[in-house]
């Protein structure tokens, strides 16, 4: 069987997301009978390909070169995949798009000048057709070797795109919101993650982003009712998956 | 004659940069290390954020080390707030940091660095070194496990809060690990053994080395700056004397140390900790470092991964030491009332000394931070081992310089993504 070509490619990001493909671990060594990894700097020194089957993209998208660059990957790739929060949702960094970036680079570096970046730091979705997102902050590694194998059988990956609160009651976890009247974002925010916030016995604080056709004004108006100002609220949103966030309220209300 | 050599894009490191170097007539006329990693200014968007936040947020600086991240500012915000975890959860955190030094020194040694060695592209692409890599994969998964036992996963754990943790293990559920914990603290043994065998080349050069010290432990979270220039002082005087300058062959921004008369560059990291605090290391360990030969202080850069493979093992060693002694607490945060001021805290990063600043204002909301990442710290040591090299080899074929360069970067374990602070060039 012909190995598929993947390529693995870099925006603004932290790495940690490239790094769940290495934490894959065992796993990693047997997809490789199925994937060539053709381009993966963060592992291996190869050169860049014409084509690939999959491109696999982390981080956003925040400079020109990088836009050029996410156009000509679109181009080279059957596939294109981007996984976290960065590349699907425009990551922590989309915070700076509520802001004035030229003050941010002054408080910041010493030459400001030298620093040349958009205004704004965009999801992948935004610059070119993305055939499959994985969210979080970081991806799950189940779901990415799902994603992986999936292309190679050619379905779709079965990844659930419910709530956090349907897997939170499977786990049998009290309620946080309503027995101990914390802010939590799981009926909102997409599950993925494990529950792991709320096993830890915090509330959710929205690394898989929102869930398709979350009742988030709803959802602020009970933090009003047990307490959180206005200005609270919003803070709680404008995390990881900020930009995300903010346009499923502004949609929501249309 | 003119020559230009260039790294577009150095491959098995974390993040984006790559160098370049000009000759002219058999002379340098031009160096430097690029970072083009698009900044993201994670210090202007805390401003004003809730103290709760800043451990989320600054661990995103890095995917590899978040830990290190959320220790430093959640020991530097305690600080202020005047609150001091109590033993047992100040072991916890420690266990924590043992698990983030092996998933990232497994990671660094045998899949990044080790393939120099072997003239290998990655640590996939021989036959040769596949049982090593396996190796290294092996020792990785079980940091992994150490962190998504303690934070719920590895990357971005989710456990550590300002005063402690959400919540902490139970006894058993640590023991569990300590029969893999065991086994590959033998294989990491092993492990040094292999790394004092490789291949060196002979070049050693004269540098300050710098790391945290600690009367009794080998650093992780907490102790005084000291180096072996005899620098001995609190992290937060360590801040006003360094300064950062520019060179002639250059145009980046560098840090260095303040002296009477000039600035000089300083390394940060393993070869740096394991040359100030091999002390605190337990006899086992360094009667395998005597058996294997490795001679101290290690002035070769390439041998940082003799550096990483004893700290690797140390941090099993570690682990397994706390794991024994381990009482569930009764609880698993400390109380506290945030309060105005501003703290400097210091811990040891795997890549090395990370360094936070932050002033936080009467609501517990972030005024100002600063932050100061190991790599860029190293880079004006790193671009004057690169010139040192190049101007010994300068009629050598481009194509090798180009090579040996790019290995003598990837023996920093260069964190790119990290250099947060660095101007952009």
């Amino acid at each position: 069987m012909k190995r598929l070509r993947i390529g693995v490619f870099k925006f603004t990001s932290c790495d940690g997301c490239q790094l769940s493909i290495l934490n894959l671990e065992e796993r990693l060594l047997r997809l490789l009978d199925f994937f060539e990894i053709a381009y993966f700097r963060e592992a291996a020194d190869l050169p860049p390909r014409r084509q690939y089957d999959a491109a696999i993209v982390e981080g956003s998208i925040s400079t020109q070169w990088q836009r050029k660059e996410i156009m000509e990957i679109r181009d080279k790739s059957r596939f294109l995949i981007t996984i976290g929060a960065c590349a699907t949702a425009g990551g922590l960094q989309a915070l700076r798009d509520w802001a004035n970036v030229s003050d941010y680079k002054r408080s910041v570096y010493p030459s400001p000048d030298l620093i040349s970046v958009f205004a704004m730091s965009t999801p992948v979705s935004e610059h070119a057709y993305v055939d499959y997102e994985l969210w979080g902050c970081p991806i799950d590694k189940n779901a990415l070797s799902e994603t992986l194998v999936s292309l190679v059988i050619g379905k779709r990956p079965g990844i659930p795109v419910y709530s956090l609160c349907m897997d939170c009651k499977i786990k049998g976890i009290p309620c946080l919101l309503v027995s101990r009247a914390e802010p939590c974002l799981g009926p909102v925010t997409r599950t993925g993650c494990g529950v792991l916030c709320p096993s830890f016995g915090r509330p959710c604080y929205g690394c898989f982003g929102p869930r398709d056709g979350a009742n988030i004004n709803s959802l602020l108006e009970r933090f009003r009712n047990i307490g959180l100002s206005q200005k609270e609220t919003v803070l709680l949103l404008d995390k990881m998956n900020t930009y995300a966030y903010r346009k499923a309220r502004i949609e929501e209300a249309h | 004659m003119k020559k230009l050599i260039k790294s577009d894009y150095l491959a098995r490191v974390e993040g984006e940069g790559g160098f370049t170097v000009r000759i002219e007539d058999g002379k340098i006329t031009g160096l430097n290390v690029r970072i083009f990693e698009a900044p993201r200014f994670f210090e202007s968007f805390l401003e004003g954020r809730p103290f709760e936040d800043v451990v989320d947020f600054t661990a995103r600086i890095c995917g590899i080390c978040p830990v290190a991240y959320q220790m430093t500012s959640a020991h530097a915000i305690e600080k202020i707030f005047g609150v001091e975890p109590s033993l047992p959860l100040r072991q916890l955190r420690r266990l924590m940091y043992c698990g983030e030094w092996i998933e990232s020194h497994a990671l660094h040694v045998y899949l990044l660095h080790g393939p120099d060695f072997f003239g290998l592209e990655s640590a996939f692409a021989g036959k040769q070194y596949l049982e090593t890599a396996k190796r290294g994969m092996k020792l990785k998964q079980v940091g992994n496990d150490i962190l998504a036992l303690l934070g719920g996963r590895p990357v971005h754990p989710v456990s550590v809060k300002v005063g402690g943790f959400y919540k902490v293990p139970e006894k058993k559920t640590l023991d569990a690990l300590m029969p893999e914990i065991e086994r590959c603290y033998e294989e990491s043994l092993e492990g040094i053994k292999w790394a004092s065998s490789l291949p060196f080349s002979n070049r050693s050069r004269e540098a300050e080395f710098v790391s945290l010290g600690h009367p009794h432990e080998y650093p992780f979270s907490e102790g005084d700056i000291v180096s072996t220039g005899g620098l001995k002082m609190p992290p937060g005087e360590f801040l006003d004397i360094l300064q950062e300058y520019q060179t002639e062959h250059s145009t980046a921004l560098y840090s260095g140390i303040k002296r009477e008369s000039s600035v000089s560059p300083y390394v940060l990291g393993p070869v740096s900790r394991l040359n100030l605090n091999h002390e605190k290391l337990p006899y086992e360990i360094t009667g395998v470092m005597k058996d294997a030969r490795i001679a101290l202080p290690i002035t070769n850069n390439e041998m940082s991964i003799i550096a990483r493979s004893v700290e690797l093992a140390y941090s099993f060693y570690e682990a397994m030491r706390i794991i024994r002694g381990y009482q569930t607490p009764d609880r698993s945060c400390e109380e506290f009332e945030p309060r105005a001021g501003t703290a400097v805290w210091a811990t040891e990063a795997p890549r090395g000394t990370l360094i936070h600043r932050y002033e936080i204002d009467e609501k517990g909301n972030v005024k100002k931070c600063s932050i100061l990442p190991p790599t860029s710290q190293n880079l004006s040591q790193m671009e004057k081992d690169i010139y040192a090299f190049v101007e010994a080899n300068i009629n050598k074929p481009s194509g090798f310089i180009r090579k040996e360069t790019e290995k003598i970067m990837r023996a920093y374990d260069p964190c790119i993504s990290c250099s947060v602070h660095v101007v952009q060039v």
